[in-house]
């Protein structure tokens, strides 16, 4: 792992051939060896077309993350083949994420130059048998493997032999291609394997004109000009991050040129720029879309060197600042230095550093958070204001294959830990203080509902993780049909507010012993016996089918120390330890009450 | 020239001084048909100028490409 870090920090890379040369170099460091690094996963890649280098170079994307990959590249248009085939390479190589890059020339073959050959009814009919074809070659996906499937959808040409009038048909062929485009996203709207990858997009954004290279085309069958394989893998990593739980949660945020143009403390409130002028309109719009980041369930925190009065003087008074106070879960505005502040801010908000994206305009800051906390992620901010707005929007680090109700509300629920914070500071006794927060905690068996953010839940969680499995949708939906499985979430309410879906639990249920798969609990509620709670509860499940004993395993890894000797200080026995994971014991015939301060509600 | 020789050594795995006029697929065992286009791609973006289709298909050694260039107004011994 270090040598490959070493190998990718050695280089600097402008061009395919760099990732080609990088490939090779990697390959040669790891090969032999079983994959590596602390993620992994495998990749099968399908296309329609010439997609040399897509390869070469997402293996190098991923390693510059520390994700360890393995491809399955499928043979030259033979995607259909190697998905109808149950013994196929496809299915072979076992994928976690497999990707589907048919492109618009091979759906309408002849007819993509000569689209009005066909009457608007027979175009229509044709794409739409096309799209039945892909659904069932998805379909047959999903009944074979339970990989991600992401599917590009098809590029809008920006021609029509009709010219101006192209929009005057009744069914046009770049309407009936919209339409195709419609009718996939549609198609899979709600299926959590399936995601939609928009490749019409991705062409606009590079420029349709620059997305194909005619010589390359003609000579090789290449569709995409090979100087863009490096941004198109960029996107297939907003699949891949949050598929390995890389996904950030957290943005700090410096002040001073940041959040506004100018240096409050000298400039004074009246003299930063932000607000509807051409300079203070990139502060302006880079907050407004931060705002919208907030709203999606992503946290903001500051860490500034300022004078805490002077920058709390614009978060009130500024009549064009958005940000206020109760957006930020932590603010950490002072005169020490950014690592500590960051570290405070960490500690603050209770999660790790590896969640952080830090913007700071100051060349020498980043390099020094950089160093000191290469966990955190610091963006290369440019010198110009105007290209901040930018800068955020094309981070992919902040994706979810679900965003539930939690997240949307995961900004109040940060203003009510400040609160509740400080009613801890002036209670003094823990049990007083929890009691004082009159907490109703909601146990619910998996169901459609609360499916999505088990999955999600264990996912994410990595403090209060007793075994920290990672489970897609699909996996908790089984357990959840499996009457060998005891699948719950917990629900955490309190007087400052609705927590939402907090935890969850997943349990095999054996003969005469039950086993803990699961256990988890989000950082926002640790320590305050929801999870003594949730234990309580499946230990009455237990009693109910008149089991003798309940296993629970505690599975060490760098963050999950928060659950270490939870077992322990529960009336759990250890009676096996191999290789740091230790295997607890529970006797159904002791005693185990909940909590007398949380009202239970089970359902 | 170093340019050149840099982008073919990058592209082809082989030592900038083991370049001349003759390195062709024919003597270099990792120009194969792809890396000969992943060639003329690196070509066109660190010379700036974009290759026919004629010009890439009748490119056949060193000393063509070497010639193609000149024809787009590259100059090769120009320190850059």
């Amino acid at each position: 792992m270090d040598n490959v870090k070493g190998i990718i920090s050695s280089k600097e890379v402008s061009g395919i051939a760099d990732y080609f040369n990088l490939y090779r170099r990697i390959k040669q460091e790891v090969e032999d060896k079983k994959p590596q690094g602390e993620k992994n996963i495998k990749i099968a890649i399908l296309s329609s077309f010439t997609i040399n280098g897509i390869k070469e170079t997402l293996f190098v994307k991923c390693w510059e993350l520390g994700i360890s990959p393995i491809f399955h590249v499928g043979e030259y248009n033979q995607y259909a083949q190697e998905i109808l085939n149950k013994n196929s390479g496809l299915y072979k190589s076992d994928p976690d994420l497999i990707i589907i890059f048919i492109d618009i020339r091979t759906i309408m073959g002849e007819y993509y130059l000569l689209p009005y050959q066909i009457s608007d009814e027979q175009r229509k009919d044709l794409l739409g048998e096309k799209l039945k074809e892909i659904q069932s070659l998805i379909q047959k996906i999903e009944e074979n493997s339970s990989a991600k499937i992401l599917i590009h959808n098809f590029e809008l040409p920006s021609y029509s032999p009709l010219g101006i009038v192209e929009s005057k048909q009744k069914f046009g062929f770049i309407e009936s291609i919209e339409t195709l485009n419609a009718d996939l996203r549609n198609a899979f709207k709600n299926d959590s394997q399936v995601f939609i990858f928009d490749y019409n997009s991705f062409c606009s954004r590079i420029g349709k004109q620059n997305i194909i290279d005619y010589k390359m085309y003609y000579i090789a069958d290449m569709k995409l000009n090979l100087q863009y394989v490096s941004e198109l893998c960029n996107e297939y990593l907003s699949y891949i991050k949050p598929m390995l739980s890389l996904s950030k949660k957290c943005i700090v945020l410096d002040l001073d040129n940041v959040l506004w143009g100018g240096i409050v403390g000298e400039d004074g409130l009246e003299g930063i720029k932000l607000g509807p002028t051409p300079e203070g309109r990139p502060f302006l719009e880079f907050q407004r879309y931060l705002l919208s980041l907030f709203n999606r369930g992503v946290i903001l925190a500051i860490n500034s060197k300022n004078n805490l009065d002077d920058a709390v003087k614009v978060f009130r008074e500024h009549p064009y600042e958005l940000l206020k106070e109760e957006h930020f879960a932590a603010m950490q505005i002072n005169w020490n230095d950014k690592i500590s502040n960051m570290k405070a801010v960490a500690e603050e908000i209770n999660i790790g550093l590896d969640s952080f994206v830090y913007f700071d305009d100051d060349k020498l800051n980043r390099e020094m958070i950089e160093n000191a906390l290469p966990e955190v992620k610091v963006v290369d901010l440019p010198e110009d204001a105007s290209i901040y707005l930018k800068t955020l929007m094309e981070l992919n680090d902040f994706n979810s294959f679900y965003v539930s109700e939690e997240d949307k509300k995961r900004g109040q629920m940060y203003a009510g830990q400040r609160k509740r914070q400080k009613l801890s500071k002036r209670t003094i006794d823990i049990t007083e203080y929890l009691a004082a927060l009159d907490m109703v905690v909601t146990i619910e068996k998996a169901n459609s509902f609360n499916i999505p953010r088990i999955a999600q839940l264990t996912q994410k969680t990595n403090q209060f993780n007793m075994t920290t499995k990672r489970y897609l949708e699909e996996d908790i939906k089984r357990f959840s049909e499996n009457k060998d499985y005891l699948v719950s979430s917990i629900k955490v309410e309190d007087k400052f507010g609705d927590n939402g879906i907090v935890g969850a639990a997943i349990v095999k249920k054996g003969e005469e012993r039950w086993i803990i798969d699961s256990f988890l609990l989000s950082c926002r509620v640790i320590g305050r016996r929801v999870e003594e709670t949730m234990l309580a509860y499946i230990l009455e499940e237990a009693k109910e089918e008149k089991e003798k004993t309940l296993i629970g395993e505690f599975i060490p890894t760098k963050k999950n120390i928060p659950a270490k000797g939870f077992y322990k200080r529960n009336g759990f026995k250890l009676v096996e330890e191999k290789d740091g994971v230790g295997k607890w014991e529970f006797l159904m015939a002791n005693e185990y009450k909940y909590p007398e301060f949380i009202k239970v509600d089970k359902k | 020239m170093k340019k050149l020789k840099q982008i073919l050594s990058k592209v082809l795995e082989i030592d900038e001084e083991a370049i001349n006029d003759d390195t062709s697929p024919d003597n270099v065992e990792a120009w194969d048909s792809f890396n000969g286009l992943m060639l003329i791609s690196e070509l066109e973006s660190g010379f700036n100028i974009n290759f026919t289709m004629d010009e890439v298909t009748s490119t056949k050694c060193v000393k063509d490409i070497i010639e193609v260039l000149k024809k787009h107004g590259v100059n090769l011994y120009e320190s850059s």
